[in-house]
């Protein structure tokens, strides 16, 4: 018969697992999924859909981390832009990324746009946690081919 | 020789997105809305406004063939952290950006200006 052998109890802590790790996991599922989903829809649901995957990714879970929101906000920035250019659709992309501490101060933010309506658009996501916000813009400009 | 290269040069300059004449049309912009103002929950709707609006009708005075986009940010000192970044796929031969900071007693305010040729 088989020794059970029964080691230390560990419990599995989500938590503790760092960002990379689950940065690069729900990358490569989300880049699954968005492929497919993508192709079926118009360019600003997945302008929508990028931009919140990819910072549910990077910040997801974590606390406002004066020395890490650095990294934060380059990763959101380049992965949403990689993400964006891969659909191969005409455009030139913008993407703005900002994260605030939430600390009772307050914060206002707009944009003004001088660009032909019928073929550029832009689109933002809020996204917020318990200690900060951050908030998205993806701006598309058509590209004359 | 030279002279043709100066002169390529000047034309491509004044056509291109021009960073000093966009930095002081902005500063000049904040400064008439804000000025020493300090941050008004009720009145800081207007000011991001105001700011774009004319950043955006100054620049579209240049006549250059250019498509732009302008954000603005205003905080209040308070002591949070906050951070931005922005990334931009483009023709880097002619596009060009512009960001200012700016703050004064009160408030921290930093508007961007993105200039896409045509």
């Amino acid at each position: 018969m088989e020794e059970f052998n029964s080691g230390e109890e560990v419990v599995f802590n989500p938590d503790e697992i760092s960002v990379s790790v689950k940065e690069v996991c729900s990358l490569i599922l989300g880049n699954i999924i968005i492929n497919i989903i993508l192709n079926a829809i118009g360019w600003m649901t997945s302008c929508l859909l990028i931009s919140s995957q990819c910072v549910e990714g990077v910040i997801g879970g974590t606390d406002y981390n004066q020395s890490k929101v650095n990294q934060w906000t380059a990763s959101i920035v380049e992965h949403s832009l990689t993400h964006l250019v891969k659909q191969g659709r005409p455009f030139k992309y913008i993407v703005n990324c900002t994260i605030m501490q939430k600390s009772g101060a307050g914060l206002h933010t707009a944009n003004s746009c001088y660009w032909d309506t019928a073929t550029d658009g832009s689109c933002t996501v809020r996204w917020e946690n318990r200690t900060m916000y951050c908030v998205v813009s993806v701006f598309a400009v058509a590209v004359a081919l | 020789m030279l002279l043709e290269r100066e002169i390529t040069s000047w034309k491509r300059h004044k056509a291109g997105f021009v960073v000093e004449d966009v930095s002081t049309i902005i500063k000049e912009s904040v400064e008439a809305t804000i000025g020493g103002n300090a941050y008004q929950h009720n009145r800081v709707n207007q000011w991001t406004t105001s700011i774009v609006e004319q950043c955006l009708s100054q620049l579209s005075k240049l006549g250059k063939p250019f498509k732009y986009i302008i954000t603005c940010v205003i905080m209040q000192k308070n002591g949070a952290g906050m951070q931005t970044a922005s990334t931009c796929f483009w023709d880097n031969s002619t596009d060009g950006s512009c960001t200012v900071r700016w703050e004064n007693k009160f408030v921290y305010c930093i508007v961007s200006v993105f200039g896409l040729a045509i």
